[in-house]
């Protein structure tokens, strides 16, 4: 009893304290997701088309940052790593950025061979971008002999712990569009990764290059989108492309820290 | 008799009937008293649109659940699932120990709490679309506390990696636990194992069980599903032959087969149990694999759950106040060392702590407990060491908020002068004026240091000019500090306080956790408790006693001769 009285002074000297409201900044968020269509039937294309293109970056580019290694120095701390929330090459080449098409409503089918992956080695997520169909398991790859542990944010939160003996741990399948959403180890808590849960397949992550390539795109005109973790989106105002039958379109983007 | 027992048979039946009738109850439909109810009552801290963004959020931490992402750390049910209503029940009834969630059980009337657990629940869509009701974990295994269970229990917490946050025997201390963040990028400390009164859903072995196999959703503990478990789908002897197969640095090529089939069972019984999270129809042969896997699954578990339970006492410890008030014990000869075994012949006295919260800045969410306090004193000096858990070692760090200086300390205060009798003044806080305090103030970056200050108020601590020779030696070893400290009784500082036997002694604490940013008031200290001298018995009582004795039978004979004597006189 007494110690209910006192929780609940505790709470309301609390609330005295208070100056200011704790303002959630949620209205933003919105707008660095991707754009799903709302519903999209798979079909055989034949005579499709290809979009490709360079992405880029603009403007000063910051020094890479090392990660601080803070444990299992050993398996972790083998080589330098680096944040890869901004990864610029040669030519100011933007990696890691995600081009789909926005407004996409019947094409072609995944492949159904491909069996999205990422792996955890040297205490680092590879790749630092992956698209996994709705519908399909990924795969958490272990090859490190340490402990991880997946901890996947967004609607389909995962939290679960990859021990060292479990080389390959495939998740339960997502069944709804989402993404990106992050992807962390919070017992190395520098390891960082995003993953986009997507209901078509084009969509592409760029190279080292910059370099993106969708194929097998039904002609007609699309809305050409992209999301970056340092750079965001342009869903506000995609690229128009048109892609004509057995044609290639090239569409470039040049992108700034957001 | 017979018709008393009968009553209390009735009475019995009536309790129970009543406790399955409140079991597991669910809520009623959301209405308008639920909503007052929560915005009265809730809304405060977890917002009238229950984003967990209040008023008072800001200086919370575990900050208030945001109920908009249905996300609950204390169920009854497996991970991604939803809580039951019971559950919700239970917290807002009973609270959250070592947050701010007070339990409401004489704020509210069970018929309120059921009607906010209904508000709450619209905050979130999930619950109204949910097909069928959230699937509760399975108790029905429960493996009996033993010491052996213990023991296999203590090697899964290595094998399965709760040292990684946990820390080797569970104070929290791992090496992973500084970098925690809950689903909103708050800090978020793991759990210290051996103090089960501060587990936010409760400590007994059930509850131990759930939050294991559940995982703390939003949180970083993840939920030990079935088949994150090694070798899931295998017999316990087929498991330690895999992990003893992948140990080896190379294997024959019966071997290599061996291992392979042990892997493709392992993987085969973690597709079923995918297909059945994904909502796949099982078939007869696939349900009996599952089932025998989670077995194995839910028996080690429960070991997990008893070793975690072992490491923890039965309850709270009592506040040192009255039985329990901290008595220095007398010894003749010379006063133990840090590491003596004579400090483990008797328990510590116990000094909860709390969040400093009068004056900016203030600390409204500690992480520190407690102080543990033992004594010894000879003719000359005293002893004391206090021991205290802290996660984190940290002796010269800068904190990233305030950009200050941040380590781990301690305070030990007394009065200067000991007010007479009891209801004489304590010195207010950190001293007043009037009535200033004497401290030892220790640090963490120094362990084998302690310095004497004058203090006549919170913020006016000053060094003693003159440095008794008081002897210090600190360590830090599993999420553990220990401070030794020892001075003489008498000094020929007038700032200091002098000590005698029997008298008691007015102290209190203050102690710094660097790593949650505490430092000049934002800090967690004690209230006034008190600490005597342990009298010895006095030596004079082999004298005085038998004199007195001696004295009396004397005067008895005397007396006796002389009336004797009287009566013959007078015959």
């Amino acid at each position: 009893m007494k110690s209910y009285l006192l929780a609940s002074l505790a709470v309301l000297l609390a609330c005295c304290f208070v100056g200011t409201a704790f303002a959630a900044d949620s209205g933003s968020a919105e707008t660095e997701m991707l754009v799903f269509p709302e519903a999209y039937k798979a079909m055989k294309v034949s005579n499709g088309g290809t979009i490709s293109g360079v992405v880029k970056f603009e403007g000063d580019v910051p020094e890479k940052k090392a990660l601080e290694i803070t444990k299992d120095e050993k398996v972790c701390g083998a080589d330098e790593k680096f944040d890869e929330s901004l990864v610029v090459g040669e030519g100011n080449a933007l990696k890691n950025t995600i081009v789909y098409l926005i407004d996409i409503s019947a094409g072609k089918d995944f492949d159904k061979k491909a069996k999205p992956e990422i792996d955890q080695k040297g205490c680092k997520f590879t790749p630092h971008v992956q698209i996994v169909p709705v519908g399909a398991r990924l795969t958490m790859l272990n090859s490190d002999k340490i402990m991880h542990n997946v901890h996947i944010f967004g609607n389909n939160p995962v939290n679960k712990p990859q021990p060292k003996t479990r080389r390959k741990m495939p998740l339960k399948a997502v069944k709804e569009a989402e993404g990106p959403v992050e992807v962390k180890c919070d017992i190395h808590g520098w390891m960082s990764a995003w993953i986009a849960y997507v209901p078509h397949p084009y969509f592409a992550v760029t190279n080292e290059k910059g370099e993106f390539t969708l194929e097998d795109v039904p002609a007609g005109e699309y809305k050409l989108g992209y999301w970056h973790e340092a750079c965001g989106t342009n869903s506000k105002a995609p690229a128009a492309v048109t892609v004509e039958a057995g044609g290639t379109v090239t569409q470039d983007f040049t992108l700034k820290l957001k | 008799m017979r018709i008393r027992t009968v009553a209390l048979l009735l009475t019995l039946f009536g309790i129970l009937v009543v406790f399955n009738f409140v079991h597991a109850q669910n809520a009623p439909e959301a209405s308008e008293k639920g909503k007052e109810v929560y915005e009265n009552s809730c809304a405060h801290c977890h917002g009238t649109e229950g984003r967990g963004d209040g008023s008072a959020a800001e200086n919370l931490l575990p900050k208030p659940r945001d109920f908009t992402r249905g996300l609950y750390k204390i169920r009854s049910t497996g991970t991604g699932e939803l809580p039951t209503d019971q559950d919700l029940f239970d917290i807002i009834t009973e609270g959250m120990p070592g947050s701010s969630m007070p339990g409401w059980e004489t704020a509210l009337s069970a018929n309120d709490r059921w009607e906010v657990v209904a508000y709450i629940k619209t905050f979130y869509d999930g619950f109204k679309e949910a097909e069928a009701p959230p699937k509760q974990i399975n108790l029905s295994g429960k493996v009996p506390y033993s010491e052996q269970s213990v023991e296999t229990g203590k090697a899964l917490y290595t094998e399965l990696g709760c040292v990684e946050c946990h820390g080797n025997i569970g104070r929290g201390d791992g090496t992973s636990a500084p970098d925690l963040t809950d689903e909103w990028g708050f800090q978020s400390w793991p759990a210290n194992l051996t103090q089960g009164w501060n587990f936010r859903g409760g400590s007994d072995t059930e509850a131990i069980f759930k939050r294991f196999i559940g995982g703390l959703a939003g949180s970083a503990m993840p939920a030990f599903e079935g088949d994150t478990f090694p070798g899931f789908g295998l017999t316990a002897e087929e498991s330690n032959r895999m992990l003893e197969l992948d140990n080896k640095d190379e294997m024959t090529a019966a071997e290599e087969e061996e291992s392979g089939q042990l892997y493709e069972k392992y993987d085969a019984a973690v597709d079923i149990a995918l297909n059945l999270a994904e909502g796949t129809e099982l078939s007869a042969e696939e349900k009996q694999i599952y089932d025998d896997a989670m077995k194995v699954v839910y028996e080690k578990s429960w070991h997990l759950a008893n070793y975690v339970k072992s490491l923890m006492p039965e309850k709270r410890p009592e506040p040192a106040i009255g039985n329990n008030v901290l008595r220095s014990q007398y010894l003749q000869g010379a006063l133990p060392a840090i590491d003596d075994a004579a400090w483990e012949t008797f328990e510590a006295r116990y000094f909860p702590l709390v969040g400093q919260v009068v004056i900016e800045p203030r600390q409204f969410n500690p992480t520190l407990d407690g102080v543990h306090v033992k004594s010894f004193y000879n003719d000359t000096e005293v002893a004391f060491l206090f021991i205290w858990d802290d996660r984190t070692h940290t002796t010269d760090e800068t904190d990233e908020e305030t950009g200050k200086t941040v380590e781990d300390a301690l305070a030990v205060q007394f009065p200067v002068k000991i007010p007479q009798g009891p209801t004489a003044p304590k010195p207010y806080f950190l001293g007043g004026g009037r009535l200033p305090v004497y401290l030892w103030h220790w640090k963490a970056s120094a362990p084998d240091q302690v310095t004497e200050l004058t203090a006549k108020g919170i913020n006016n601590a000053e060094v003693q000019e003159a440095q008794g020779e008081l002897q210090a030696q600190g360590t830090y070893t599993n999420g553990q500090y220990k401070l030794w400290v020892k001075r003489a009784l008498k000094t020929d500082d007038k700032k200091d306080l002098q000590l005698e036997p029997g008298v008691f002694v007015p102290i209190a604490f203050s102690a710094w956790d660097g790593a949650n940013g505490d430092v000049d008031t934002k800090r967690v200290m004690t209230s006034w408790y008190t600490f005597v001298l342990e009298p010895v018995p006095s030596s004079k009582r082999f004298i005085y006693p038998p004199l007195i004795a001696l004295l009396s039978v004397g005067f008895l004979f005397g007396l006796r001769a002389f009336v004797l004597r009287k009566n013959s006189e007078e015959a």
